[in-house]
């Protein structure tokens, strides 16, 4: 990155750019209700009003631009009536579309002039559906407002004597773009727009694909070098952080911001090429927080690729996040996606599995709670003095019982009309009808959740209740009802002499594949195969790991007590696939092992593995070179979805104030590595001091 | 059938040698060095270690049918990432009939023996010639320095380097620089012309030569670390504030293979 990139982003790291926030959000509700406007009506206003009231901000040197200055999206409705628009349903999370992801490729192509005669043609067919007709002039509307608000940034950049991006400006996103940085350009505004209009956890999706074809014009006319290349990639990069901190999240940085490389294309041939490269480079550079970048691998990924993703592990930012396409695209395929649309598939925020343009999959209603099913069907089955398979019985109830309510809360889910996010999407001007009447897939997500810690609980019984009946029934509920206060020697089996989900064993596995057959079994009860609403198991935790164990606000599912793997009330879950916290485990291939047990077919919702490496095995050349091949396991393995973490400096200090936590973190030493937490409290300090440097 | 005492097994240790590789340690050191970072490889028994994380057994029990059956579950894994398995420790050729038997199980598996040296000609041999390749400790040339600072003469340790030499099995050779012990001009230069004993070509070398490098390992001020866990205390008879001297002129100078790791 050369000195102007770096600058820039030290002025977006710093929030300068907030100066030019304004206070306050057009109003919308007023002219909304003075007129008296529907509710598609109101939602195509809401996207006029805030691209008017955008000020276009070009600051020197810009290669691109668009920023917010409206931090906030007004409503358009009274909460009254914004109450009444889901009676005898209920909205999604905060109410507008998200989650899924646009199919850019079919948007920049066509422009949003093309969309627009798109939108003219289907409206001349459907004249005589007023509700068609309706969508189909808000659709029209928001277009232009987009390109109202273009128009006002090329007379910026006019006024600026900045003719280069005014060039750019008067051409896209209206038309196709002519070179990759108008094709930068034109994604960059299409996507703010959509955020400002309310939506969330808009996906960025493959974009070393619907890219590629600009770029490698590019390269081949010779207008444009790698190097210039990646320098425009890494401006975008630092772009989609300006605007950050205003997306809706659990926390900071979970916006969903995803972006999806490498793969097969439609056809299911290898789709690798040099912008794929590229933007694992330019991700490395950049190092920020967006976009959150995921690869599609398999067996035939080439090792190099593997190395240049690894060396953007090792900047210590969680991603890339890793996706089997082995076992990504059958298990679609099983779920009712044609193998065309299974070939092109994306994450769509976090990792759940979607479709580019054609999804309108809402894929996450709720979780279950796991450790629920299994605590509830070990204390009531010991309690009756049931045999295991009594207890395995008990929990596969409770996980219907769970996947029931789930689908009963959910209810009828009511989406607020989407007129400008119709536009985006793959058929929905062309059928005019809009997007929250639905896409190609309409289906629907749940989570298992937390677990191993549901499997760790089933196996300790199993052992020290039923086979080496060294406990008994009476005595083990006693020690859970007391949340282990004076059964320490109880606990302490339990923690450490019974199996632990993720060293390759086949009994604790077994347990843990069980209970996920039982949730893809409870799901499939609620799903209409026949051209219907499919439900989708995954294997994620989300936030659950926490909320299952200390509870939530408007958690509607049970917070767990003490667990029979020797969990005191309180303590945390293991989050998405992982070994429950503080278990004993050998290392990742033996975890890599045990997942790749699971039968992805049926669980397909996505939910990663999640495995933590210490950023000193990212030293040099050599070790990039093992992670490359450690992640070319995790598709040997037959696994599903991988999430590699680099330990820093924030881990090491929690490790030491919560040693129970990290059990198993490992650190290097000296020609050597230990577990951190066994190294006396002076020995962790200067550790934390040499990473800190480091 | 014969059992062994195993204090860890760890995977994708990344320093432990070539490829993705699982790293086994036996318990069990005849050696006592002053620097060493594994003190709960040293006794041979299983013996509970006391931290700020809780208590924790070491030492476990196995049968070689055991451990092998472990390795030879992950070894689709370890070929295909060009790696193996590690015997380190403790000293591992403690337990060498162990040892052999496990070995003797595994199929296409690489095998790296991870060693100080110090052990009976008979259990050496015996051991080396399973192996692939040989992770070889070498600490102190001065037979006076060697038994203050580990407990141990050197006698035997060189020997058993001179049978690698003779059997061609390839070797590694590794040396902790410890400040002001190890890390002399004129012990590095002794070890220099021991290594060299091992490259093809030269005087001393028998047959092809087995030496693939020497590996200098800088030392870490966090070698202690673990001795309040084990019960023990750690008085290093060295100024741990001073900064070891990786110098490789001496191998240079030879033109012996040689890496700082």
């Amino acid at each position: 990155m050369n000195q102007r990139l770096r600058e820039m982003r030290e002025r977006v790291r710093a929030r300068e750019h907030a100066c030019f926030r304004q206070s306050s959000p057009p109003d919308v509700l007023t002219p909304s209700s003075a007129q008296n406007l529907s509710w598609m009506k109101r939602a195509a206003l809401l996207t006029r009003m805030q691209c008017e009231a955008e000020k276009p901000v070009i600051r020197a040197g810009e290669q691109l631009v668009f920023m917010r200055t409206v931090p906030d999206v007004p409503s358009y409705d009274t909460p009254a009536e914004w109450e009444a628009r889901f009676e005898g349903g209920r909205p999604h999370e905060l109410g507008p579309i998200s989650n899924i992801c646009p199919d850019w490729s079919l948007v920049l192509s066509q422009g949003l002039l093309g969309r627009k005669s798109v939108a003219l043609a289907t409206r001349a067919r459907f004249s005589a559906d007023p509700e068609a007709v309706e969508f189909l002039d808000c659709a029209i509307s928001t277009i232009d407002a987009v390109l109202d608000l273009t128009a006002r940034y090329s007379s910026e950049a006019r006024r600026l004597g900045r003719t280069d991006l005014a060039e750019i400006l008067e051409n896209v996103p209206a038309n196709p773009p002519r070179t990759f940085r108008e094709s930068l350009q034109s994604l960059l505004l299409l996507r703010a727009v959509v955020w400002l209009s309310g939506h969330y956890h808009v996906g960025i999706g493959r974009l070393d694909q619907y890219l590629w074809p600009y770029l490698q014009a590019d390269l081949a006319a010779g207008n444009l070098d790698a190097d210039g290349a990646e320098e425009l990639l890494c401006e975008f990069f630092i772009c989609l952080n300006k605007d950050s901190d205003l997306y809706p999240g659990i926390q900071q940085g979970d916006n969903g911001q995803s972006l999806m490389l490498g793969g097969v294309n439609r056809d299911g041939n290898d789709a690798v090429n040099e912008l794929t490269r590229m933007v694992l480079r330019a991700a490395r550079d950049v190092s920020m927080i967006d976009p959150k970048i995921n690869l599609r691998i398999s067996m035939k990924t080439p090792l190099d690729l593997l190395e240049l993703a690894s060396e953007l592990t090792r900047q210590g930012l969680g991603f890339p996040q890793y996706s089997n396409d082995e076992v990504v695209i059958p298990g679609l395929v099983a779920h009712g996606y044609a193998l065309e649309d299974a070939h092109d598939y994306t994450v769509a925020a976090c990792w759940e599995y979607s479709i580019p343009g054609k999804a309108m999959d809402i894929v996450n209603i709720g979780a279950v709670s796991l450790p629920a099913a299994t605590d509830k069907a070990i204390r009531e089955g010991l309690a009756k003095g049931d045999s295991f398979e009594g207890i395995l019985e008990r929990t596969r109830e409770d996980i219907f019982a769970q996947v029931d309510a789930v689908m009963a809360r959910s209810g009828n889910i009511i989406l607020p009309p989407a007129p400008y996010y119709s536009v985006l999407m793959n058929d929905c001007l062309e059928r005019g009808s809009g997007l929250s009447k639905g896409a190609t897939y309409n289906n629907l997500g749940i989570h298992g959740a937390c677990s191993a810690n549901a499997a760790d609980a089933l196996a300790a019984v199993k052992r020290f209740v039923f086979d080496k009946r060294s406990m008994s029934a009476a005595e083990l509920l006693e020690a859970l009802e007391a949340d282990f206060e004076g059964f320490d020697d109880i606990r302490r089996q339990l923690k450490d002499d019974a199996p632990k989900v993720g060293n390759n064993e086949d009994g604790t596995d077994t347990l843990l594949a069980r209970i996920f057959e039982d949730f893809a079994d409870a799901c499939e009860k609620h799903s209409d195969r026949v051209g219907g609403r499919i439900i989708r198991p995954g294997t994620g935790s989300a936030m659950y790991y926490v909320w299952l164990a200390r509870g939530a606000p408007s958690m509607k599912e049970p917070v767990v007590a003490a667990t029979a793997d020797g969990r005191k009330k309180g303590e945390f879950f293991s989050s998405s696939l992982a070994p429950s916290p503080g278990a004993k485990v050998r290392g990742p291939i033996s975890i890599l092992q045990t997942y790749g047990k699971l039968n992805y077919n049926r669980i397909c919702n996505g939910g990663p593995i999640t495995l933590e490496l210490s950023d000193t095995v990212f030293r040099d050349n050599e070790s990039i070179h093992k992670v490359g091949m450690l992640i070319r396991s995790f598709a040997q393995t037959g696994c599903q979805q991988l999430q590699l973490n680099t330990l820093n400096v924030e881990t090491l200090k929690d490790a030491r104030a919560h040693p129970e936590n990290h059990r198993n973190l490992i650190v290097r030493v000296w020609g050597w590595s230990g577990y951190f937490c066994e190294l006396s409290p002076e020995y962790q300090d200067h550790i934390i001091g040499r990473h800190m440097l480091g | 059938m014969s059992v062994g005492c195993v204090f860890d097994i760890r995977e994708f240790t990344v320093h432990d040698g070539p490829g993705i590789r699982t790293t086994v340690f036996l318990k069990g050191c005849p050696l006592r060095c002053n620097w060493c970072h594994n003190p709960e490889g040293l006794s041979p028994f299983s013996q509970t270690l006391r931290t700020v994380a809780g208590e924790r057994l070491v030492g476990e029990i196995y049968t070689d049918e055991e451990l092998a059956r472990i390795i030879s579950r992950q070894s689709s894994i370890l070929c295909l990432g060009e790696g193996g398995v590690t015997f380190s420790g403790g000293e591992p050729l403690a337990q060498a009939g162990f040892l052999a038997e496990v070995i003797s199980r595994l199929e296409g598996v690489h095998v790296i023996l991870d060693t100080s040296g110090y052990a009976p000609e008979g259990d050496f041999r015996k051991v080396v010639v399973l192996c692939d390749l040989i992770h070889f400790d070498l600490k102190l040339m001065d037979p006076g320095a060697h038994r203050r600072f580990t407990g141990v003469d050197n006698a035997p340790i060189l020997r058993n380097l001179a049978i690698l030499a003779e059997l061609g099995v390839p070797t590694v050779i590794r040396v902790p620089l410890v400040p002001g012990v190890t890390d002399t001009m004129a012990n590095l230069e002794a070890i220099a012309m021991a290594a060299n004993t091992l490259v093809a070509g030269s005087i001393s070398a028998a047959g092809t030569g087995s030496l693939v490098r020497v590996d200098l390992l800088p030392y870490n001020k966090a070698a202690g670390g673990k001795y309040t866990a084990c019960g023990m205390n750690f008085k290093p008879l060295y100024d741990e504030s001073v900064e070891c001297r990786a110098d490789t002129s001496a191998f240079d100078r030879l033109s012996v293979p040689i890496r700082v790791c």
